[in-house]
């Protein structure tokens, strides 16, 4: 347990009528890491973390979290061992206040069933539930708003509010579909300082960008990816000076 | 907000729980009976009875269609089975009131969730069609099945209301059985709603997708919903049988579903109050316009379309009804590519 990486991608290839959205990507990431997922549009980031979240099943290959496979896992059975996922395009639920939308998080962990919700001791379950979302609300600082309609939020603290409902999961692998976009730089920065601080404090990170700046800047190691392949799998510094990358991707900007 | 504490949901100014629980147990139980009684009505504490079971199959559609977002079009076939359930076991077996009301939740509640099993992965406007076809088949069956049901001539002289002996035989004790039988059920319904489980539902109707990556089993939690809400149907149906004495299948057509989902929907989707007020609302506003003649209903449907029109949400609701609708059509609306229809 201890050498095997805490989430293992083992030659997944995913094809969509055939098209190969993911063509032969292994990787992994090990516990405590901070690990980017980068790649041009199209390159297969987001089926890959779809893969993951088991969203969709992979058409070859298998997905390994610490040590068990994830294959014909529902995604909420895979989010209940501790893969804790935010959307690309925000996925809050507007007509919810931001507590409650937090509070989704911890249901699965604290039940939600409609015994419970008929029985005596809901008290001091929902004393549990309201303890996690409060402190989670407090680690993104959105204990303010905590009443407020998640709609009237900003679209910076949305992107938190999404990064905080996960976390109310209490997972072991957060993953995280470009948290960046559509944020200004000094807000991306302030992201990227949250994000680095989640890993210092125990969390695994798996974060995919489009921002190359947020992600060299904070990153332990990045993978790239490139019509569906794998293309490299290195430090910040080394990719940035790898060929290949630069053929594919970061040569686009020229 | 401190952390410790839930904070209310919605944007309704509430009063403390307790009052309003006190209070709504003082005009069901007191205030009513007592200005029926006093403007001297049977016929009037019929119209109250057939509310409060209006109120029940409208509170139990809320937490399907308002709170988890799944569009039913059947209700009425559950409202159905628990009448026949009920109307049967005392007609042939003779069983007392005490047995034929649960019996009558249990049974649709149970057909209820063996009929979501496999409907609820469907998603969106397919599952609106499946419950629609179940209503049917509910209907169909009831009128068709002549050895037991006795088909299209119904079922006469089903016994009153009976408890250990003690039979209500005034209007008004007619009236109290079934309020507390209403009070009851809405204080479950209610527990429901306002609960993390009736949280973890509106999850489900405002992104089943994001709901399920959170760690919610979104299948799971509907079918619960669905049965739950299909066992208060029957109880509903139950208290028409023994109360009415008789029924007969064209009472639980689609056109009565349709109905129920109006009153949820002019009163809210999502909000328990807001259906009581929808049932009241359509119970009540038929009967007081009957002077009109055949315009009430013309009156009855501008209620509907302008409640629909001006208010979209409804008088309390927390989703709008346009908007369930169009997550019912998806792609087919937006005309952009949304969540996949069919299977899930």
């Amino acid at each position: 347990m201890s050498d095997a990486p805490m989430l293992e991608i083992r030659n997944v290839t995913r094809r969509f009528q055939g098209l190969t959205a993911v063509d032969g990507v292994t990787g992994h990431v090990a516990a405590h890491e901070l690990v980017g997922l980068i790649g041009p549009n199209g390159a297969g980031k987001t089926t890959l973390f779809n893969l993951i979240s088991g969203f969709i099943a992979p058409s070859e290959g298998e997905i390994r979290f610490e040590g068990r496979s994830l294959a014909g896992m529902r995604p909420h059975r895979i989010a209940r061992l501790g893969i804790g996922r935010t959307f690309q395009n925000l996925r809050i639920l507007p007509n919810m206040t931001v507590f409650d939308n937090v509070s989704i998080g911890a249901l699965a962990t604290f039940g939600h069933s409609a015994w419970q919700a008929l029985m005596p001791g809901r008290r001091s379950r929902s004393g549990r539930i309201s303890e996690l979302t409060g402190d989670v609300l407090d680690q993104v600082r959105l204990s303010a708003q905590a009443g407020e309609l998640a709609a009237n939020l900003s679209y910076g603290r949305r992107k938190y509010l999404e990064i905080a409902r996960a976390l109310a999961t209490r997972p072991k692998l957060l993953i995280l579909d470009e948290p960046a976009a559509g944020l200004n730089e000094s807000e991306t920065a302030e992201l990227g300082e949250f994000i680095r601080g989640l890993v210092r404090r125990g969390l695994t990170v798996l974060l995919v960008e489009h921002d190359m700046s947020l992600v060299m800047s904070i990153c332990d190691r990045v993978i790239v990816l490139a019509s569906g392949a794998k293309i490299a799998d290195a430090d910040p510094a080394s990719v940035q000076r790898d060929p290949a990358v630069l053929d594919s991707y970061l040569g686009t900007r020229d | 907000m401190s952390a410790a504490s839930v904070p209310e949901r919605g944007d309704h100014p509430t009063l403390p729980p307790a009052f309003a629980k006190a209070l709504l147990a003082l005009i069901l139980f007191v205030a009513v009976p007592a200005t029926l009684s006093g403007i001297g009505g049977g016929y009037l504490y019929q119209i109250a009875t057939t509310a409060l079971i209006f109120v029940i199959l409208a509170a139990s559609l809320n937490l399907v269609t308002g709170t988890a977002g799944l569009l039913s079009l059947g209700h009425a076939g559950f409202y159905g089975i628990g009448a026949y359930v009920a109307a049967l076991l005392s007609t042939r077996l003779g069983a007392s009131f005490l047995v034929t009301l649960p019996a009558a939740g249990a049974v649709a509640g149970a057909i209820g969730t063996l009929v979501a099993l496999p409907t609820m992965r469907l998603v969106s406007i397919y599952f609106a069609v499946a419950t629609l076809g179940i209503g049917e088949m509910i209907y169909v069956t009831l009128l068709n099945w002549t050895d037991f049901t006795r088909g299209p001539m119904g079922i006469r002289s089903i016994p009153d209301i009976e408890m250990l002996g003690w039979e209500p035989h005034s209007p008004m004790q007619q009236y109290l059985v079934v309020a507390s039988v209403a009070a009851v059920s809405l204080w479950v319904l209610s527990r429901l709603t306002h609960s993390y489980f009736g949280n973890a539902l509106r999850a489900v109707r405002e992104d089943d997708q994001c709901a399920s990556a959170m760690g919610l089993n979104v299948v799971h939690l509907k079918i619960v919903a669905f049965g739950a809400s299909c066992c208060f149907a029957g109880i509903a149906g139950a208290l028409l049988a023994h109360t009415a004495n008789f029924i007969s299948p064209d009472q639980f057509q689609f056109g009565e579903s349709i109905n129920i989902l109006a009153m949820v929907v002019v009163g809210g989707l999502g909000s328990l109050p807001g259906a009581v007020i929808g049932a009241l609302l359509l119970v009540i506003l038929p009967e007081a316009l009957r002077s009109v003649g055949d315009f009430r209903m013309i009156a009855i449907g501008s209620i509907m379309f302008f409640s629909i029109l001006l208010l979209p949400k409804g008088l309390l609701g927390e989703a709008s009804a346009l908007s369930l609708l169009r997550r019912q059509f998806g792609e087919a609306w937006s005309g952009r590519p949304g969540p996949p229809v069919g299977w899930r």
